[in-house]
């Protein structure tokens, strides 16, 4: 998305219009993902997740690669967001939301998190990476796609028969057990 | 700032550790899996981002994104279909509870 | 008949006498004594033609050694199963196995009537091959194996009669103030190994005095190492301090007394000093302790033998107190005399127990001389050999103990040793009266025999090995002794002792008879009739022509005068108490509390180890909930660690 508006400066801020909705995108992320892992009701975090993968979406587009936003927002959204929602919808129980969110260790899982944090972003931001360019990329999808068929073409069909024992496995665990005639 | 590295892979690590928090610390079954999916997420973030700002990885990154999606995609079918099948022997989706490999 | 097959011939016929006694003696029965007292008579035999040969100088000047085998080869350090046969080996061979012979006959009278008496005649036998082999053998570690040997049948003939308590515990006591000498024992056999390097008798008496001469070693180490052995020869001879198990092991059948306490295992530490001669007579101070302990115990035990009534128990008492002079003679440098009086003793020591059982046999088994009297008419025989023993340990010319007891008296006088002679004249008194003081109580007076006993003497296989003692307790002392100074004995012995002699600057001076010598012996022997006198007219004498009246009135005067004594003396001057508190009551409060630190502080280590463990691996099993999560959260914080040290590690 480079054009001369993205570079450009905001009058009155002394960012770009890039900047701008780079930091629009990431609070809504970051926003939306704490909703998730915070929330009280389990439906508000599963929609709050829809929220956070558009977010991401936004990002992929940012960073020039439309067909990974493209593939996010079909899967992500489209179909593991709906799945887990019919999980909530399954699971169920009687009992009003749960008082208690966390357990005990949630303390120490913060403290963790908080910790890893502040260590990996002191890594990433201390670090010169080599062979940067100034701007974001764009990825050109016939690139894309002809290296998907020649390369990576193994992964590409092992990646499918995965799915595939996905689908058949998450079939029969999710099937009501019927009475056996014979044998266990 | 959006054309430096930094700043993406600064969203992903926090992205990466909210979920990591969240994982850790959500007695709900699905919440933990929830958790998992945004993980993944900043993980693909990050590739994407690296993609981006690296001239050689660039299509790279874009195929490594696309097969995370699909195996993140197998991963929560299975996920949930266990978490399910779990419900149904326990009626309860607090994990907390699964502790029957104890002992 | 090779001379070597003689001496082994010595060891084997016991040793076989044991092992065949011990496996078919329960079937023969009654005359399960016929292979024991075979074996020992053919032992006497060969004995008696060993000895001839080697006093006839059969053997060449230094006597018979040879090596049988090569018992222990380590490298560069080897230890020969070798024996030795000089004069002085023949002369204890000559009491051990006579006396060894007549008790074995004695034994078959006396122990006719005890189901157990083929274990007896057994025990015997390994006894008599156990005291064999120390006399016989040729390195202190044979001899220290002879000298285990030794207590150990004397433990098993001690509590011969198990089932009796206080036999048990007399041969366990026996064993084990043995094994405190023992200690001391071990400790110079290993100083004399690292000194010298070897455990050969030849080797040792030629170069440790050749080591003292070149300064290799000091004195003092000598003496250490007499005194180190001396130790044994306290506990094996019963001397002061460790006198306390030889009158508790009286328990034992009288045949046993007559052999081992009195005749032959006692003996062995005075043979012990005699043999280590060349050790001793390096090392003055060490003789002045021998004579010292020697003295000490003579006259210690001959104040306690006064007031006993066992008779067992004045005999046991007598005989400490005669070793005691026998010590006292090594002491001063008169080993000869010493091994002429262990002869002598040996003999009429033997007579007087046997005498005693015979007694004791004739009264059913009475021990008490209180309940004894007027035995003389009843009991000829033994009656006529006890008044010869007892004239004999007396030293009452011309019988034997008074030859050898006045050597000794007139050796320590001549070499100085005033005190040991003037103690040694007081003990002869001594010694005559309690003789003739335990001679009134029993044979004389009115009886005072239980009216239900009706006393006899005893059957020919008792009496026969009696009166066969009874001739060497009357003339050994003429025979071999005679002249003073220069008789038989000092001819088989003075070559022995010539070296030592040498170095301790003894010569003998020809014998006065009215010059000095002659004096001594008078004062003894003046002495000795003084006893003899008091106790007769105290208890009484019975003799053909001569009759004197017991007066047990002046008895009971007298005792009640010297009251604060005579209760000392009855109570052995209270040692046995004191070695019980002092080693049961201290030691055993010792014991305890080091039990009491085993169980609670090394155990509890030990078991706080284990409690910990098992506590800790409680307490870490709970990190094993069963949940994902917390194991997740595991994770997280691995991850955390690795990825912080990972940092540190590659920024340094």
């Amino acid at each position: 998305m480079s054009n001369a508006l993205a570079g450009a400066a905001i009058p009155g801020l002394g960012w770009s219009w890039d900047d701008l909705l780079f930091l629009l995108l990431a609070a809504t992320v970051l926003g939306a993902a704490l909703t998730v892992v915070l929330g009280r009701d389990i439906i508000r975090s599963g929609l709050a997740m829809i929220v956070s993968f558009a977010g991401l979406a936004g990002v992929y587009v940012l960073l020039g690669a439309p067909l990974v936003a493209a593939a996010q927002v079909l899967v992500y959204i489209g179909a593991i967001s709906i799945l887990v929602l019919f999980a909530i919808m399954l699971t169920q129980t009687k009992v009003g939301p749960v008082r208690l969110v966390f357990h005990h260790q949630a303390w120490a899982g913060a403290v963790a998190a908080v910790v890893l944090a502040a260590v990996l972003i002191g890594v990433v931001v201390s670090t010169a990476w080599p062979n940067t360019v100034s701007g974001p990329l764009h990825t050109a999808t016939t690139a894309l796609a002809r290296l998907l068929f020649s390369d990576y073409v193994l992964p590409l069909e092992v990646v499918s028969v995965l799915l595939l024992a996905a689908v058949v496995g998450g079939v029969f665990l999710a099937k009501r057990d019927e009475p056996q005639g014979e044998g266990r | 700032m959006s054309h430096s590295l930094d700043a993406y892979l600064v969203l992903s690590v926090l992205l990466f550790c909210v979920g990591m928090f969240g994982f850790l610390a959500r007695r709900n079954a699905i919440a933990m899996l929830m958790s998992i999916e945004l993980m993944l997420n900043a993980v693909n973030l990050a590739f994407v981002a690296f993609g981006a700002f690296s001239p050689q990885l660039t299509v790279h990154a874009s195929v490594i994104a696309l097969m995370v999606i699909a195996v993140a995609a197998g991963e929560a079918t299975v996920g949930l279909a266990i978490v399910i099948a779990i419900f149904r022997n326990r009626r309860t989706p607090l994990v907390d509870e699964y502790d029957t490999m104890r002992d | 008949m090779s001379n070597e097959l003689l001496v082994l011939s010595l060891l084997v016929l016991p040793i076989a006498g044991f092992a065949l006694t011990a496996i078919f003696g329960r079937r023969l029965g009654a005359n399960s004594w016929a292979i024991s007292v075979g074996a020992i008579i053919l032992t006497w035999l060969a004995g008696m033609i060993l000895v001839i040969g080697q006093l006839t100088g059969g053997f060449g000047p230094d006597g018979l050694h040879f090596t049988l085998y090569t018992w222990i080869p380590a490298g560069s350090f080897q230890l020969d199963a070798n024996f030795a046969v000089d004069n002085l080996t023949a002369a204890l061979l000559i009491v051990v196995t006579t006396i060894g012979m007549l008790v074995h006959v004695y034994s078959i009278g006396y122990m006719a009537h005890d189901p157990g008496k083929w274990r007896f005649f057994a025990y015997l036998n390994f006894f008599m091959f156990s005291m064999l082999l120390l006399v016989l053998a040729g390195n202190f570690l044979l001899l220290f194996v002879a000298w285990e040997l030794v207590g150990l049948s004397s433990y098993l003939l001690i509590g011969f009669w198990y089932r009796r308590r206080s036999a048990a515990l007399a041969a366990k006591k026996a064993f084990l103030v043995n094994r405190v000498g023992d200690v001391g024992f071990s400790i110079g056999i290993w100083a004399i190994w690292t000194t010298v390097g070897s455990l050969n008798f030849s080797d040792v008496f030629t170069k440790l005095p050749q080591m003292l001469a070149s300064g290799q070693i000091q004195t003092w180490q000598m003496t250490g190492i007499a005194l180190l052995l001396l130790c044994g020869a306290v506990g094996k001879s019963a001397q002061f301090p460790l006198h306390v198990w030889l009158p508790d092991a009286m328990e034992g059948p009288t045949p046993v007394s007559a052999l081992i306490h009195a005749a032959t295992m006692v003996n062995a530490g005075v043979y012990m000093v005699a043999r280590t001669n060349p050790i001793f007579s390096h090392a003055p101070v060490a003789m002045v302790i021998v004579a010292a302990v020697g003295i000490f115990t003579a006259i210690f035990a001959a104040s306690i033998a006064l007031t006993q009534n066992d008779i067992k128990r004045v005999l046991a008492y007598s005989t400490l107190s005669q070793l005691g002079y026998m010590f006292a003679s090594l002491g001063v440098g008169a080993y000869a005399a010493a091994i002429f009086h262990l002869m002598t003793h040996g003999f009429f020591k033997g007579l007087l127990f046997l005498d005693s059982g015979s007694v004791i046999h004739g009264v059913h088994d009475e021990q008490d001389m209180n309940k004894m009297g007027g035995l003389w008419r009843k009991m000829p025989i033994t009656h006529a050999t006890m008044l010869i023993a007892s004239l004999a340990i007396s030293g009452i010319p011309p019988l034997a103990g008074f030859f050898s007891k006045d050597e000794i008296l007139g050796s320590s006088f001549r070499n100085g040793f005033y005190v040991v002679w003037l103690v040694g004249v007081v003990v002869a008194a001594m010694t005559a009266f309690y003789m003739f003081r335990l001679m009134g109580k029993t044979f004389y007076g009115p009886s005072h025999v239980d009216p239900q006993v009706h006393p006899h003497e005893s059957p020919p296989t008792m009496w026969v090995p009696l009166v066969l003692l009874a001739i060497p307790a009357a003339l050994l002392g003429l025979v071999i002794g005679w002249p003073p100074d220069s008789g038989l004995v000092h001819q088989w012995l003075d070559p022995v002792f010539a070296q030592a002699d040498q170095t301790l600057g003894l010569h003998h001076e020809a014998f006065q008879v009215f010059g000095i010598d002659g004096a001594l012996i008078l004062v003894s022997v003046a002495l000795a009739s003084f006893g003899v006198i008091a106790a007769v007219r105290l208890f009484g004498l019975r003799l053909p022509g001569r009759d004197v009246e017991p007066r047990p009135a002046l008895v009971e005067t007298t005792t009640a005068r010297l009251r604060p004594l005579y209760t000392a003396s009855f109570h052995k001057w209270w040692f046995d108490e004191l070695y019980h508190g002092l080693f049961f009551v201290i030691g055993g409060a010792v014991a305890r509390a080091a039990w009491w630190f085993d169980a609670h502080v090394v155990d509890g280590v030990v078991n706080g180890v284990g409690t910990f463990t098992i506590f800790s691996g409680r307490e870490v099993r709970r990190i094993q909930t069963g949940r994902v999560q917390n194991y997740a959260l595991g994770i997280a914080i691995g991850l955390l660690v690795m990825a912080a040290g990972f940092l540190v590690v590659t920024t340094r």
